[in-house]
This record gives structure tokens, C-alpha cells and sequence, in this order.
């Protein structure tokens, strides 16, 4: 449904995005993810339809965002990060003005304004002028007028910008089930956010796309090496024996003695291993089995998007030219 | 068509949802009342308006800009122009969307000065064709004045910038050339004063409908918008 092909956009000397490709099928729901600057304002505008790409082209359904620009937007429904308002305009009246600027029918038109309120709770403020909102209440009607005329392609940057944590739970569902039956791009600096939301991650860092997956592949892919820990009953005097059992596990680069209040206690090590041995929790468990040691736990803790995303923009920065 | 429609209704709305389009209305009836009561109800005076629609064109002047100054700086400022322009809109239908949306706000504003025309009834006998003239020159003037307007506001983020530069190209085109023809030989000062809309407006005033002056006025709105949905697509390229 949207198809970017080898987009690069320029401002002189300043490149924010370069050679960035990729496509999204019809009732994907994607986050674009990147820092500050990274270029993924740049790269949603030229989605739209806003700004021409220097090299390069996007299209969405079949059309060219640029070369048929207007048909294009048709098929969009956007909600930009600053979702400027008319705030002297009344809720219906704005959305109805929004749903005018689309070729609808009067009918299709009060049936988009009718489910625009209804999905973005906005039936209780709909008569309230939008200057006079809260700033949560705008967010929804931006959103509102993002879907006023019913797209197959929804574009929204920073979708809970300003809610509360309610309402941005509820707006995390209102994504999700805009999504079963139309395409989504989310771009947000919410990680937890887009791993429920989405089921597809993009992430840009300085105008490149550095990675493109589930969340769930991405932590996987990504997640090289790392912490294990193991929690066993070793008595103080075998403690020594255990570091050493431990250490000689095949993959394991470090461990570390953490606590042990008293000599009854259970013991806890924190093991780090190479990125060739991801999960060494057999050897880990052989190894204090063969000690006489009874394992309570032996924990990996499990990556988080988070993290992917840190290790993704640290290796960009590492890459950059000094 | 029905986008053009709603940009024009919503800017057009918008100017009584907010308190402006109010002091510009009353501004105007306010001041254009004095100069009629003062020119017109006097024993002796013509049964004509010619005189008032060459002051109310000072009115013009200083009123127009500050109509049109919002058209796009207010967007520009706010960041809606970035929703607008991602709607299925050309800049062209926006750009005639919100001209003529200041341009029937001008009509609107225009409109209770027909009272006038009923106290001269009232008074005298006036010649209705000049009156209708009149008004002809004074809504073409407005709408090129409005134009110029549009440009500017649509170069700029600034309200008061619109406004100055406005101002100031309305003076350069009507005033100015009135102050340096005096100094000027007399075909150079003649081919100044061509240019100036106010100058064609006069012969409206007294009752001369010349469709070359027409074409000019609408030749020249035409012109101005053209350049200001440039300013507004060089956005985009930006």
C-alpha cells in the first residue's frame, strides 16, 4: 500500500534521509523509529505528499506522491506531530470542513464525522470549541480529522503526544483496531508504544534505515550476547569452586559474585557471555549440577526494543565519520 | 469545487468567530458614517456619493491589509497551512478559497453602506448609475488591494509583516506615484499614474464604466494570485 523506493532528500550540504526503501503491505501496522533529527519527519513528508524527494520516489496504493500528488493524499489520512487546529472552530464544524476537502458524498461525509466521534471519544466535546480543549482533547481531533474521510493509509506522527495514561492506552487500542483494516504508519519516540502497537518496526538513524522488522526479530536478531543470572544454594566455602565451574562454561566471558546476605543464603551470579552464545543456561546448569549446588533460577533477561534501538543508534554513531 | 466552497466558508466564518473581522466592520461603518453625515447631510450638498467612495478608498487603504493579513500567516504560524497542504487541495483552490473569502467579507463590510444610498433617496433625487458605479470601482479596487494582500501574507509567518508590506506596496502603487508625478515629465507622470488603481477607480466614481479599466483590475488579481500560489507551492520545494 505504501511503497518507498531509494528516497533521499537534501537541504544543501545536510542530508536527512539517503537511499531509505521499503513498502508496507495493506493492514500492516509500522513504527518508524528513530532519534531527533534521524530524518523521519523528512521521510513521512514525502509520503504525504508534502515535500519531493531528491532522488527517488514514494508511492501509495499505485500513485506517485509527487507526480499525482493529489490523488494520492486522497488515500491518506495524516495527523502531523504538530497538529495545529483552528482553535475559534467548533469539533463537528472542523471535522466537517475536513470531510468538504474530500470527493464524498453528503452521506459519506455525516457518516465519516459520526465515526470519527465515536472512535476518538469525542462525542461529549463535539459542539465545544477546539481553543477551549484539553490538549488530549485536541490530540483526538486530529486524529478524528485524520479519519474523518475513511483512508486506507493512516500517516500519524506522535499519535499520543500530550495524553494522558489512559488515554494513551486507549489510543493504543483505537491504533491497533484502525489497523485491522488499514495500513498504519506510526512514527513515534515511544518505544513500549510501538511494540504493542505495531507489528513492524522501521528505524532510521541519519537518514538511513539501519533496521526493518517485528519487534520480536528485531530483540532476537539483536540480541547477541548479554546478562544471565543464576540463583543456587551454594555454601560460602564452595562459593570459589562455583565462580570457577561457571566461568568455564563454554561462551561465558565474565562472572560475577552478587549477593549472599548470610552463608545459608542463596548465591547469586551474574553471568555475561560472547555474542556466539547467546543462551547458556545448559552449561550453566551442568556446570553447578556437577558441584551438588540445587539451581533455583537461572534467568536471561530478555531484550527489549529498547535496547535494540540503543544498539542500532550506537553503532550508527560509531559508524559516522569524525 | 465543494473544496473551494469550504475553504472559502471556513476563512469567511472565521472572521466573525474572532474579534478582527468585528473591529474592521465596525471601523469602517464608523468612520465612512462620519465622513457621509458630514459631506451629505448639509443643506445644499450634491445627491451623489462620488466624494465618499474617493475617501472610503483611504479607508480601503488601511482596512484591506489588515483583512488579508491573516488569509496565510496565520497558518503559516500556527503549522495548519502543513494539514492544508496535505489535503487533497491544489495551492491554486486554496489560494482562491481564502481570497475570495476576503473578498466577500469586503462585500460583507460594504453591504450596510447601502443605507447611505437610502438617506440621499430620502434627501434627493441621486443618479443611481453613478451609485452602482461607484460601488463597482470600490469592490474592484478592494479585491486588487486584497490580492496584493493575499501575496503577502502568503510570503510570511508574520501577521504585522503581512500588514506592513501590504501597506506599504498599496502605498508605492497609489500614493506614491500621485507625490513624484508633479516632478516628472508630464508622458512619464501620465504613464506613472496609469498604473495606479485608485486613479482608474475615479472615473467609477463619476459614473464611467470603462471595461478596459475592468480588465485591468481583474487582469491584475489574476496576476497577484498566480504569484502568491507560486510562493505557496515553492514551499513544497523548500
Amino acid at each position: 500500500m505504501i511503497s518507498v523506493d531509494r528516497i533521499s532528500k537534501s537541504y544543501g550540504q545536510i542530508h536527512a534521509v539517503r537511499d531509505v526503501s521499503f513498502s508496507i503491505q495493506r493492514g500492516q501496522c509500522v513504527g518508524l523509529l528513530g532519534p531527533n533529527g534521524a530524518g523521519k519527519s523528512t521521510t513521512i513528508k514525502i509520503i504525504t505528499g508534502l515535500i519531493p524527494p531528491t532522488a527517488g520516489s514514494a508511492r501509495v496504493g499505485e500513485l506517485d506522491t509527487i507526480d499525482d500528488s493529489i490523488r494520492a493524499r486522497r488515500l491518506i489520512g495524516y495527523l502531523p506531530e504538530s497538529n495545529a487546529l483552528y482553535p475559534e472552530m467548533r469539533v463537528r464544524d472542523y471535522l466537517a470542513f475536513r470531510s468538504r476537502l474530500y470527493p464524498l458524498s453528503r452521506a459519506q461525509r455525516s457518516r465519516g464525522i459520526e465515526m470519527a466521534l465515536e472512535r476518538c471519544w469525542l462525542k461529549d466535546v463535539a459542539h465545544r470549541r477546539i481553543g477551549q480543549l484539553s490538549k488530549g482533547y485536541k490530540q483526538r481531533t486530529g486524529l478524528a480529522a485524520a479519519l474523518v474521510h475513511s483512508p486506507p493509509v493512516l500517516v500519524l506522527d506522535e499519535p499520543t503526544s500530550g495524553l494522558d495514561p489512559t488515554q494513551i492506552s486507549e489510543t493504543r487500542g483505537l491504533i491497533k483496531s484502525l489497523a485491522s483494516d488499514r495500513t498504519v504508519l506510526v512514527c513515534s519516540h515511544i518505544l513500549p508504544e510501538i511494540e504493542l502497537t505495531c507489528d513492524r518496526v522501521l528505524i532510521i538513524a541519519r537518514g538511513r534505515l539501519r533496521a526493518d522488522g517485528s519487534p520480536r526479530d528485531l530483540v532476537r536478531t539483536m540480541h547477541t550476547g548479554g546478562e544471565h543470572v543464576v540463583e543456587a544454594a551454594v555454601p560460602a566455602a564452595l562459593r570459589e569452586q562455583a565462580h570457577r565451574a561457571l566461568a568455564g562454561v563454554k561462551g561465558v566471558t565474565a562472572v560475577r559474585f552478587e549477593a549472599a546476605k548470610s552463608s545459608n543464603d542463596w548465591a547469586h551470579y551474574a553471568v555475561s557471555t560472547d555474542a556466539g552464545h547467546p543462551d547458556v543456561r545448559e552449561g550453566l546448569a551442568r556446570a553447578m549440577g556437577e558441584l551438588g549446588a540445587l539451581v533455583r533460577e537461572i534467568r536471561r533477561p530478555s531484550a527489549t526494543l529498547e535496547q535494540v534501538f540503543m544498539r542500532v543508534i550506537e553503532s550508527d554513531a560509531e559508524e559516522a565519520p569524525r | 469545487m465543494r473544496a473551494l466552497g469550504a475553504i472559502l466558508w471556513r476563512e469567511y466564518a472565521s472572521f466573525f468567530r474572532l474579534p478582527l473581522g468585528w473591529v474592521v466592520v465596525a471601523l469602517f461603518l464608523c468612520l465612512s458614517g462620519v465622513f457621509f453625515m458630514d459631506g451629505a447631510v448639509r443643506p445644499g450638498s450634491p445627491a451623489t456619493m462620488r466624494e465618499f467612495f474617493a475617501v472610503w478608498w483611504g479607508l480601503l487603504l488601511f482596512l484591506a491589509p489588515a483583512v488579508s493579513m491573516r488569509l496565510f500567516s496565520e497558518e503559516l504560524r500556527s503549522g495548519t497551512i502543513e494539514t492544508m497542504l496535505g489535503a487533497p487541495v491544489s495551492e491554486a483552490v486554496l489560494v482562491a478559497g481564502k481570497y475570495l473569502a476576503g473578498v466577500a467579507f469586503l462585500l460583507t463590510m460594504l453591504a450596510p453602506t447601502l443605507v447611505y444610498v437610502g438617506v440621499l433617496e430620502w434627501l434627493s433625487r441621486p443618479d443611481y448609475g453613478p451609485v452602482a458605479s461607484g460601488y463597482l470601482g470600490l469592490v474592484l479596487l478592494g479585491m486588487l488591494y486584497l490580492a496584493v494582500g493575499t501575496l503577502a501574507s502568503a510570503t510570511t509567518a508574520s501577521q504585522t509583516l503581512a500588514f506592513l508590506g501590504t501597506l506599504v506596496v498599496l502605498l508605492m502603487l497609489d500614493v506614491l506615484p500621485r507625490q513624484v508625478a508633479g516632478h516628472l515629465p508630464e508622458r512619464a507622470a501620465q504613464t506613472l499614474i496609469a498604473f495606479s488603481p485608485s486613479q482608474r477607480a475615479r472615473d467609477f466614481y463619476q459614473g464611467l464604466i470603462d471595461t478596459a479599466h475592468i480588465a485591468y483590475f481583474l487582469l491584475a488579481c489574476v496576476w497577484v494570485l498566480a504569484i502568491a500560489t507560486v510562493v505557496l507551492q515553492s514551499r513544497r520545494w523548500r
